[in-house]
């Protein structure tokens, strides 16, 4: 029996598809050693050589690139693959490859800074406010606004106030995954302070920090590792729409949303531009999404 | 001229059969549209491309023109030349007193038949024609004239030609089919204003600010207009020059470039106006559709420089930048060759044109280099300075990229600043650039007192770049106070050396506009204005 | 059951007021101020202060935001600054195509998941479930502006098929079957997410409902897999869906706005970039609070569906 569509009872929330904290009744849960050895075989093993690869080679990208990645070579223009120019050069001259390495760098910004910073918002705001009544009904109405506006919607009214940019994207998904993380984090304080163990932990005087620290955080953290894959799978979707609809990266910076936008736009001229960016973003996406699959399901074994 | 790259026009192979199932991935839901697709078509209904692709050889009378533009009406601007879609509505909808052919300024007759000036150049006489009717069936009188000019006298229209328009101070309206303008003083571009000014229907002003209508004298009339969609005008089968050739006219909005070379592929438009230089050399090679370039309504582009910026506020930095820029590589890399680097906005055929001044700037980075380094000896190292661009058109994307390098190399940083296309002509208007901008101009096919009287860059009373030089407004107002064709060439040197040695807007080349068309589009024609006229315009079949 | 739906109403009314509070506060603290655009450049301070009071914009702001509350219940919202037409005109067209098209992406969702998943269970498959799971997961791994321009170039461009873009000339009731022609793309490169979504969840459901004691029973008793997945399982499995069917519709609509800028497909997501990009705060109000208001809805009707469908719900909902 999956624990994904069971109604939690006395959560008055509406079901989320995301796994939502061990049913009640459940003996507390400590970390069960298959959750993340469950990413060193099969589909997660996958994914983490997915999302490595393409991490490496950002994080590499001075070293393999053979061309700043701003920078015009005399006479490039609009080149076809070749053992020079691998991935061609762009309109501006500039070589595909090494903008497309470069580019990748945005990408990782936005994974793996902005998400966690969200992230840790989000549950921060999520642990605090749900203890007391008030605070958690302000915080849920709050979280509620926020996921109301389509993503989309959300960064363009937000890049009218921050003007287009890296930075803008990251604050648009901060402030998407505030109330995911908020509302993940939420259940799990609700649910397990119900449970009896919480329960005798305060009876015999413990402090509600305590609670806090002892019980719930650690029993939140698979749901949140979990959200936490899904999420920066995510924002490199942010990313590529925001850039696509000319919200992202200032030229000439690259990234992997703007190189594919660019490569869309050339691509009766150069259909060889697009394919770098765009098996990146999948490699990526894809190997986040097996890395949350396979936690998942560790979960719930 | 380097010969250019050839590149595969059919990136993607033609797959023998369209409907089979993708061998990998999605097969279910490709099945499904596939068998969605195949009931529709096996039902014996009609497909909707085969609609579209119905036109075969031969000229005919009828038919509507599906025309795609990226750049929407704004009712309260429509008269400042600042949309594409409100240049075919202009273009379409209204007449003109007089028409200049494209290759002259030479005056033809049009709602005016006949004209003369009194001795001294400051009155004008023009017989109107007495048998034009506007939409609403009221005739046309010498009232409507005297409406037209005053409205684009007034500041609330932000017209380009403002200036011009309120030069003319008396209406003697006596004669339903004649008015006498009069002036203070002779006004060399008088006929540049009566080609440009449409006259316009006094009782429907506040509709027209409201965009509900659009009522003229001209060939086409108003139907409907969706904002962000469509707009679709009708022939007007009682237009005094005859009625035109098509039933009507259908103007997609379409702010993506890139979507409406896909619908003019797809067969969904008969024209359209915002392809970027290099979709419209694939499409030239492509035997489906035509490309025309019209010689006599150029466009330039150019980088505008605000002198009001702390560092651009020295002259010799904006001549470094002049050097600096690498025109003929933008020419050929980003117009695919189809412009005229040059430093100076006249055509060859204007009265101002000097091939020697025109090289002023050609490219040279030593010069350009010495330059920034006087500049920084007094002054310290040049910032950072903001170059803003209308994000939507591409070209100006990759000019901007390659303007950043061109400055990069003599050492001036530059940050890219991308803005929607109407903010940048909010910002055109109110002279509100931060630093250097990137942005068409127009203009410098008419009399050259048009642009450095007229234009927003230009006009040297208030300009975009905020160049006030008491030198330049005495020139501008010479060359303009002037009978029009007795403008001397010592003037126009003048004003050329003015423009260069204030350096406040460099010119990057000129233009040749270009619409593409499919091959079954014919009896196309352009304005000076660069309207689309569409009067003799068919479609074959 | 009344309690339960009295208290979601109400929650749902609270984030509703609050939104528009929200909303209206935020457009104006958005940098550019829209009499500026429309007054022009050369304007007097006296014609600016003439189209602010106009406009309204000179009233104190609580009761600015009162008089918009007033329009809005008699959906009466004025013209608009810049874009043309009145407010309601302009969103009610691309309310229309934008609904249309998500509607139908959802449907194209929903029948596509049924069919794939019930196939999968039904038939039990490895060959089927491994191409199922690698469809599904490019279709979520393949961005949708992508999938959106690889379908443009297959079935509008290289083969002549399908338009490449744009709304159907007549509108869409005059000519149904053209109308579905220009449907099909955009809604399908909008759907493929969600059905992926969809697929997985429903498969998942029926599979946990054929390990239930009822299923071992009736197999028990003969009947066949084929006909306990159809009549039984099926209909067991679907409440789970209609909660995620809520999320999925709100995803649709974020999605459409990509969409709608590869298909030029004039909606509510083109319809929100100009009036943000024209400062043009009636339009820009109106749409984002009705973003809100369809996310509430959705919401709550899920809520409702859900507790309607699951008795544990609505007993024990109201805690």
């Amino acid at each position: 029996m999956s624990a994904t569509f069971e109604p939690v009872a006395g959560v008055d929330e509406p079901i989320s598809p995301v796994p939502e904290g061990p049913p009640p009744g459940d003996a507390p849960t400590t970390r069960r050693p298959g959750f993340l050895h469950s990413l060193r075989k099969g589909r997660g093993l996958v994914g983490v050589i997915l999302v490595g690869t393409v991490v490496a080679l950002g994080l590499l990208a001075p070293l393999l690139a053979p061309y700043g990645p701003n920078e015009q070579i005399e006479g490039a223009n609009l080149l076809g693959p070749s053992s020079s120019h691998w991935l061609g050069t762009d309109e501006v001259n500039r070589d595909v490859l090494s903008r497309t390495l470069f580019g990748i760098r945005a990408d990782l910004v936005v994974v793996f800074a902005a998400v966690p910073i969200g992230a840790a918002l989000g549950v921060l705001s999520g642990l605090v406010t749900s203890w007391w009544t008030t605070t958690d009904v302000i915080a849920q109405r709050f979280f509620d606004l926020l996921l109301a506006f389509p993503t989309l919607i959300l960064a363009i009214l937000l890049t009218a106030f921050f003007g287009p940019g890296l930075f803008t994207i990251g604050i648009v998904i901060v402030a998407v995954e505030i109330p995911v993380f908020g509302r993940l984090v939420r259940t799990s304080v609700r649910t397990i302070r119900e449970m009896p163990f919480v329960e005798a932990s305060q009876v015999v005087g413990a402090g509600s920090w305590w609670v806090l620290r002892r019980h719930i955080l650690p029993n939140s953290l698979e749901p949140l590792t979990v959200q936490l894959a899904v999420s920066m799978s995510v924002a490199v979707f942010i990313e590529g729409a925001m850039s696509f609809l000319g919200l992202g990266v200032r030229p000439p910076d690259p990234s992997l949303g703007s190189l594919i936008k660019d490569g869309v736009r050339l691509m009766y001229n150069a259909p060889f531009f697009a394919v770098g960016p765009l098996t990146l973003v999948v490699a990526l996406v894809l190997g986040l999404l097996l890395i949350s699959q396979s936690l998942a399901e560790a979960r719930r074994v | 001229m380097s010969p250019r790259l050839a590149h595969p026009r059919h990136p993607h192979p033609r797959r023998p059969h369209p409907r089979r199932p993708h061998p990998r991935g999605r097969s279910r839901l490709t099945a499904l549209a596939a068998a969605a697709l195949a009931a529709v078509l096996v039902t014996g209904c009609s497909s909707a491309v085969d609609e579209l692709s119905a036109a075969a050889d031969e000229p005919q009378q009828g038919g509507t023109l599906r025309i795609g533009t990226t750049s929407d009406i704004v009712p309260a601007n429509t008269f400042t030349n600042s949309s594409e879609t409100g240049d075919v509505l202009v273009g379409a909808v209204y007449d003109t007193l007089v028409d200049y052919p494209l290759d002259s300024v030479e005056p033809a007759p049009n709602l005016a038949t006949d004209w003369e000036f009194n001795d001294d150049g400051t009155e004008l006489t023009l017989q109107l024609r007495d048998d034009v009717t506007f939409h609403s069936g009221r005739p046309f009188t010498s009232k409507d004239v005297e409406f037209s000019i005053k409205t684009w006298a007034d500041p609330l229209w932000t017209v380009q030609l403002q200036r011009t328009a309120a030069a003319v101070t008396g209406f003697d309206t006596s004669d339903e089919h004649a008015i006498t303008l009069s002036f203070e003083h002779p006004v060399s571009n008088i006929f540049d204003l009566l080609d440009m000014v449409p006259i316009i229907d006094s009782e429907s002003i506040d509709q027209l600010r409201a965009g509900t209508a659009w009522i003229g004298t001209g060939p086409f009339t108003f139907d409907s207009w969706q904002p962000g969609s469509t707009l679709s005008l009708e022939a007007n089968e009682d237009y005094w020059g005859g009625a035109p050739l098509l039933d009507g006219v259908d103007v997609s909005i379409i702010p993506d470039p890139q979507a409406q070379v896909a619908q003019l592929r797809a067969g969904q438009l008969d024209l359209v106006t915002g392809a970027s230089g290099r979709d419209i050399e694939s499409l030239g090679n492509d035997e489906r559709f035509d490309v025309t370039e019209w010689v006599g309504a150029e466009t330039q582009v150019y980088v505008g420089a605000n002198v009001q910026n702390e560092a651009l506020s020295d002259v010799r930095l904006r001549q470094a930048i002049a050097f600096a820029l690498d025109r003929d590589r933008i020419v050929e890399d980003v117009y695919r060759g189809a412009g005229v680097p040059s430093s100076l906005p006249w055509p060859e055929y204007s009265p101002a044109y000097d091939a020697e001044a025109a090289a002023t700037y050609d490219y040279d980075l030593e010069q350009a280099k010495a330059l920034v380094e006087e500049v920084t000896e007094e002054t310290g190292q040049v910032p950072t300075l903001p170059l803003t661009y209308p994000a939507e058109q591409t070209d100006f994307g990759a000019i901007a990229q390659i303007v950043q390098a061109d400055l990069g190399e003599i050492g001036i940083k530059v940050q890219l600043d991308p803005v929607e296309q109407a903010e940048s002509i909010k910002r055109l208007i109110g002279g509100e650039f931060e630093g250097l901008w990137l942005l068409y101009h127009s203009y410098a096919q008419y009399n050259p007192s048009t642009l450095t009287v007229s234009a927003y860059p230009f006009n040297a009373d208030k300009n975009t770049s905020g160049y006030l030089d008491a030198q330049y407004q005495k020139d501008a107002e010479a060359a303009w106070k002037q009978k029009p064709g007795e403008v001397s060439d010592e003037q126009y040197d003048a004003l050329n050396q003015d423009l260069l040695d204030g350096a406040f807007l460099l010119e990057i080349a000129i233009l040749h506009p270009q619409t593409v068309t499919s091959t079954n589009v014919g009896g196309l024609d352009q304005s000076k204005r660069n309207e689309l006229r569409l009067t003799e315009t068919y479609l074959a079949e | 059951m009344t309690r339960y739906v009295a208290s979601r109403l109400g929650s749902a009314a609270l984030v509703l007021l609050l939104a528009s509070l929200g909303i209206f506060a935020l457009i104006r603290l958005v940098p550019g101020d829209p009499v500026t655009i429309l007054a022009g450049p050369d304007s007097t301070p006296e014609s600016r202060a003439a189209i602010r009071a106009d406009l309204g914009l000179d009233q104190p702001f609580f009761s600015q935001y009162l008089t918009w509350l007033g329009d809005l219940a008699r959906f009466d919202l004025g013209p608009s600054y810049r874009l043309g037409g009145s407010v309601s005109e302009l969103v009610i067209a691309g309310a229309l195509n934008t609904i249309v098209l998500t509607l139908t992406a959802l449907l194209i969702a929903v029948v596509g998941a049924v069919i794939a998943s019930t196939l999968a269970v039904v038939l039990d498959k490895q060959w089927l479930n491994n191409l199922l799971a690698a469809s599904n997961t490019l279709a979520v791994a393949v961005p949708t502006f992508a999938t959106a321009l690889i379908l443009v170039l297959l079935f509008a461009v290289q083969n002549r098929v399908l338009p490449a873009g744009g709304t159907p000339p007549d509108g869409f009731f005059a000519r149904p079957d053209i109308a579905l022609q220009y449907l099909l793309l955009p809604a399908t490169a909008l759907a493929l997410p969600a059905w992926a979504a969809l697929t997985r969840f429903l498969t998942e459901s029926l599979q946990s409902q054929l390990e239930q004691p009822y299923v071992t029973t009736a197999r028990a008793l003969g009947i066949g897999r084929r006909r306990i997945v159809l009549t039984q399982a099926l209909r067991n499995a679907l409440p789970s869906t209609v909660t995620i069917l809520g999320i999925q519709f709100g995803t649709l609509l974020g999605g459409a706005i990509l969409v709608e800028a590869v298909f030029a497909w004039p909606g509510l997501g083109r319809l929100i970039e100009q009036g943000i990009a024209a400062r043009d705060y009636p339009v820009v109000q109106v749409l984002l609070l009705l973003s809100v208001v369809v996310f509430v809805l959705t919401q709550l009707a899920t809520d409702l569906v859900h507790a309607w469908l699951d008795p544990r719900v609505r007993l024990q909902g109201v805690s």
